[in-house]
């Protein structure tokens, strides 16, 4: 239920929480109870499974129909093997009827569902769980799953993927973002700041940036540093030039702060106090701009404040080629 | 055991979940061989063949121009809007697809992306995208060629000493719009042989066009210019994958070239020429190239232990031929030392981690990351000229290096069948060349623990505590304009750093769930006295959803950010005599609702956020002075949307959107272009806009 509200609510959040919850339920659960040897399967496979799991039952699966898992003719998918039963196991004692009274047996079920089995020998811990979509995805951007920031914090593959949806949401640039923020409510406010990248407006998903199965790079950015990271975009600024400005080469994020801000440019502060935290020699950089350097002050209208304030002269602050770009105005 | 695992794929599951670690094995290749499926046709699978998907075809109408409003999503213009989005898909015979996927049509932010070919045996897609920047339309400017790469003053223009005294300003002044796009296009090639291996090749050219704001000065009087964007980037990226039972490893080979269609720009001085300086020239991005081999490889050590490691080499290179130093003919400049930069960055960054499950309850992690950018630019003496002004004395170029090391040990415990803790320490050494510090050391101590608090409520809460210590901070003579020895950078200096979070989920029986957190992260920098001291940022969020029947639910939600940081100055090159305070605080909200007819023939929803942000700044000075007024901004967006399905494979969609949006800002308050009278300014407004959006569209679903 609390997948279903999430879902109609349009607050991810609930999924997640739910199937995290779950998850951590599991773990009171006798994983070694279960003996899968002795397990058989369905007599008639897939066709046993949709006699109950139609579009008006709890977990209806129609669905999947729609996507990879079922293509038969690609031999790597689960229903060109064991169907159902190549994910979720052996279904012959589920899918006996029970009369009223009577439980219903374990299957081996993903997410909520196995929360909410009532049967304690349930071995579908997120381990487990995730196991069973390891054994096909164990390739490329998942290489580094183990002892990622998302498998320390046992989140399960269908915390954030919907395996038996037409379409996935954390697939698609629009609607990824929601299923972030289910975890990520800060970023989810700092991208409606006055200034953002695109992603509240649907052009942008967090994967643009992060890569959400495992990185070695801070954040699970999906590139080896964070200035790599941003380069995948802003190529113009990568250099190397002649004339380089020392936080620029080192860190993008010492200026800018990447989800969102209220100054332009998604800055962390506005010049000239940005500038002057690095910067105080002799002279103009050093001297406290106040408001009566604003417009009827007492020191007019102050080309150090207003405007571009600093960058109105050193507008090059990433840097510049020019051979006379020393103090980045050329 | 092993007999188990070869004849049950969930036992080997099973086994993984008491163990928590990975058994990688060859996909679906330990299928029970026991299992009588003769029976199993699948008659009741709906399996998809032929074309199926929906297809969106309507009209929008928007009620006001707004440059903020269509920022980035193309709703920037009064008026109407074609409605159009496909999502198509065909299946065909033995795995063959074709998926056409296109979104905003009618609008500068449409996407069409058309993949097709056999699933498990080849990918080919193809990808093309627009995404605008709409930055500004209130900028006005007496310069012409806005645009181009020259911009040039009316020839009746008379200059002027300062921006008040130019007697054709008002005259010439002409509103031009800050706007780029970038086009991208792009090809995708994926084979998967019937092995463990995997090759991918995609590329794609994006270009961007249109027009950014800068600034240029002459000594010290400043204009804000009209800059070209033209910028061409080019990539590739060609892999090989191999996954095996036990070792998995990738192979990427990224290239990307960056092409500036501009060199420079060029304006003419509209004030009163010193130094006989007329014509300023800027330096545009210059072309550049970035080539990266990165391997990673993944191996299972055994049933508990798996190592990864990466390494990615690469090379950035940078060689465009330089501006002269100046366009001004009547200064005596030194030919340049070179033609060209020569520029050139090797990259290396590798990692190295190893990860056990040591017991049932206990796992541990270790993780080494080295990072080099070794800056391979020559070095040379430029005797530059300012603002096209003066020659200079000599300066020499500084290509910064940077290598960082980190090491990183984990355990993660799992104390009860409720309670999981987690703690670890970090090692960060940074070197760096070229500036007042040599080396930086951190050391972290975190701690992360979880518990469970019955009825599927559960607590987060985590700490950590970084300190850095520099090697010493000492001036670099080749800096022009010597810092106060008083300043440290902050990224240089010693620092103090708290990081702090506790979050709570509670479910209220099935049908309701509400959640909070906390979040504090602050900086002190102890041995600071002029420059950045302190920073602090403390988060709070709330949601809470409710589901009231089967057919409505509703959601809100609230999130307060406060920002805040101290810095010192020192007007007179010695000890500290002003300090600057800036305090940013953000609100978010959100509520929303959705609701289905009891006959399910129309689903109704509305959504209303609010961002609010004021940013204050307070500097003294020890004297009195005038304050700033604060940074603001409000949005109000309210969304109503609702479909009727008028058949199976028919429905109506229509919506309304109303957004409106106040911002005041003291950097653009009140600046017209000869308010300043040095700055010749753009006299951008701060936006404002009340926005109304009407859609209607149709949507045909094929086999819905």
């Amino acid at each position: 239920m609390l997948m279903l509200l999430a879902l109609m609510t349009g607050m991810p959040a609930m999924a997640a929480m739910a199937a995290m919850a779950a998850t951590d339920d599991n773990a009171t659960i006798d994983a070694s109870g279960g003996n899968p040897a002795a397990a058989e399967y369905t007599e008639k496979g897939a066709d046993t499974c949709i006699r109950c799991h139609d579009e008006d039952s709890q977990f209806p699966v129609f669905s999947i129909f729609k996507t990879k898992h079922a293509q038969v003719a690609d031999t790597r998918t689960p229903f060109a093997h064991l169907q159902c039963e190549t994910c979720h196991g052996p279904g012959a004692d589920h899918a006996r009827h029970v009369r009223p009274g009577q439980t219903q047996a374990y299957i081996f079920a993903f997410g909520q569902t196995s929360k909410l089995t009532t049967d304690h020998h349930n071995p579908a811990t997120v381990a487990a769980q995730n196991q069973v979509c390891l054994n096909c995805h164990r390739d490329n951007a998942r290489i580094d799953w183990n002892a990622s920031a998302h498998q320390n914090n046992h989140l399960a593959c269908v915390s954030c993927h919907k395996i038996h949806a037409e379409h996935d949401p954390v697939l698609s640039t629009t609607t990824q973002p929601d299923v972030c923020y289910t975890c990520h409510k800060k970023q989810r406010a700092q991208f409606e700041y006055p200034s953002s990248h695109p992603v509240s407006a649907g052009q942008m998903a967090c994967s643009d940036c992060h890569n959400p199965h495992g990185a070695n790079s801070e954040a699970l950015l999906i590139k080896p540093t964070i200035n790599q990271t941003c380069y995948t975009c802003h190529a113009e600024k990568r250099g190397p030039l002649l004339w380089e400005h020392a936080p620029v080469t080192e860190d993008c994020t010492l200026c800018h702060t990447p989800h969102g801000s209220i100054y332009t440019a998604l800055l962390k502060k506005s010049p000239p106090l940005l500038c002057q935290q690095c910067h105080s020699p002799a002279g103009h950089p050093a001297i406290a701009r106040t408001g009566d350097d604003l417009p009827g002050g007492s020191g007019g209208a102050s080309a150090f404040l207003l405007a571009g304030s600093c960058t109105n002269c050193h507008s090059q602050v990433h840097g510049s080629n020019s051979p006379s770009g020393t103090l980045l105005m050329r | 055991m092993s007999i188990i695992i070869a004849k049950h794929p969930l036992a080997l599951v099973m086994l993984s979940s008491t163990a928590m670690t990975i058994l990688t094995t060859d996909c679906l290749a330990d299928e029970p061989a026991t299992v009588d499926t003769s029976q199993w046709k699948c008659r009741y699978c709906e399996f998809e063949s032929g074309l199926s998907g929906t297809l969106d075809l309507g009209a929008g109408y928007v009620s006001d121009d707004s440059f903020k409003f269509g920022e980035y999503n193309g709703l920037d213009k009064k008026g109407g809007y074609l409605i159009g989005n496909a999502d198509l898909r065909y299946r065909g015979d033995n795995a063959r697809y074709l998926n056409i996927d296109a979104t905003n049509i009618g609008l500068d932010s449409r996407s069409l992306n058309i993949s097709g070919g056999k699933q498990g045996s080849y990918d080919v897609s193809f990808t093309y995208r627009e995404l605008p920047h709409f930055i500004s339309d209130s900028a006005m400017t007496p310069l012409a060629g806005t645009g181009s790469n020259s911009l040039t003053l009316p020839a009746t223009w008379v200059t002027g000493a300062a921006t008040n005294t130019m007697p054709q300003l008002m005259n010439a002044l002409h509103q031009v719009d800050l706007d780029t796009k970038r086009k991208r296009a792009g090809l995708a090639i994926t084979l998967h042989p019937a092995t463990s291996w995997h090759y991918a090749v995609d590329f794609h050219h994006e270009s961007k066009q249109g027009t950014q704001g800068t600034a240029g000065t002459f000594f010290l009087n400043a204009t804000q210019l009209v800059r070209p964007v033209d910028y061409e980037t080019n990539e590739m990226n060609a892999s090989a994958s191999f996954t095996g039972r036990k070792l998995q490893a990738r192979f990427i080979y990224t290239g990307s070239t960056f092409h500036d269609n501009n060199d420079a720009l060029t304006w003419q001085n509209p004030y009163t020429p010193l130094f006989s300086a007329t014509t300023g020239q800027l330096a545009l991005p210059p072309d550049n190239q970035f080539h990266q081999l990165l391997a990673t490889v993944g191996y299972q050590l055994s049933a508990r232990t798996r190592a990864t490691a990466d390494i990615a080499v690469g090379r950035m290179t940078q060689d465009q031929a330089f501006l002269p130093f100046t366009l001004n003919s009547t200064l005596n400049v030194s030919p340049l030392p070179k033609n060209s930069l020569n520029g050139k960055v090797n990259t290396t960054d590798a990692n190295v981690r190893v990860s056990s499950m040591v017991t049932t309850n206990l796992q541990l992690n270790a993780t080494y990351t080295y990072s080099d950018r070794d800056n391979r630019t020559p070095q040379a003496d430029y005797a530059w000229v300012t603002t096209d002004s003066f020659v200079n004395a000599p300066a020499t170029n500084l290509p910064y290096s940077f290598t960082r090391s980190i090491w990183k040990l984990r355990a993660d415990y799992q104390l009860d069948a409720g309670t999981h803790a987690a703690f670890g320490f970090d090692y960060d050494n940074h070197k760096r060349t070229f500036q007042e510090t040599d080396t930086t050391k951190e050391n972290t101590l975190w701690v992360k623990i979880g518990m469970q608090l019955g009825h599927g409520a559960e607590l987060n809460f985590n700490a950590a505590h970084s300190h850095r210590d520099q090697s010493g901070y000492a001036a670099v003579a080749a800096i022009i304009a010597p810092e106060n020895p008083l300043l440290t950078r902050f990224y240089l200096a010693n620092r103090d750093r708290e990081n702090t979070g506790i979050s709570i989920n509670i479910p209220l029986g099935m049908h309701a769930i509400i959640s909070a957190a906390v979040d504090y992260a602050g900086d002190d920098y102890p041995d600071s006295v002029l420059g950045l001291v302190k920073d602090k940022d403390l988060t709070y969020s709330g949601d809470a959803a409710i589901m009231l029947g089967k057919q409505t639910s509703m959601h809100v939600f609230v999130n307060r950010e406060e920002i805040r940081s101290t810095q010192n100055g020192s007007q007179t090159f010695s000890t500290p005599d002003w300090s600057g305070e800036n305090t940013n605080i953000v609100n978010f909200a959100g509520a929303g609702i959705k609701h289905t007819l009891s006959n399910k023939k129309f689903d109704i929803g509305v959504d209303y956020t609010m961002m609010q942000s004021r940013g204050s700044t307070v500097v003294d000075t020890g004297l009195p002075s005038a304050p700033f007024p604060d940074l603001t901004a409000r949005r109000d967006s309210v969304k109503l949307h609702g479909t009727y399905h008028l058949k199976a494979n028919l429905s109506l969609q229509g919506g309304y959107w109303y957004e409106r949006y106040h911002s005041g800002n003291w950097m653009l308050a009140g600046i017209t272009p000869d308010t300043i009278s040095n700055v010749l300014a753009f006299g951008t407004l701060s936006p404002v806009y009340h926005v109304n959006v009407f859609t209607l569209s149709c949507r045909y679903a094929f086999k819905p």
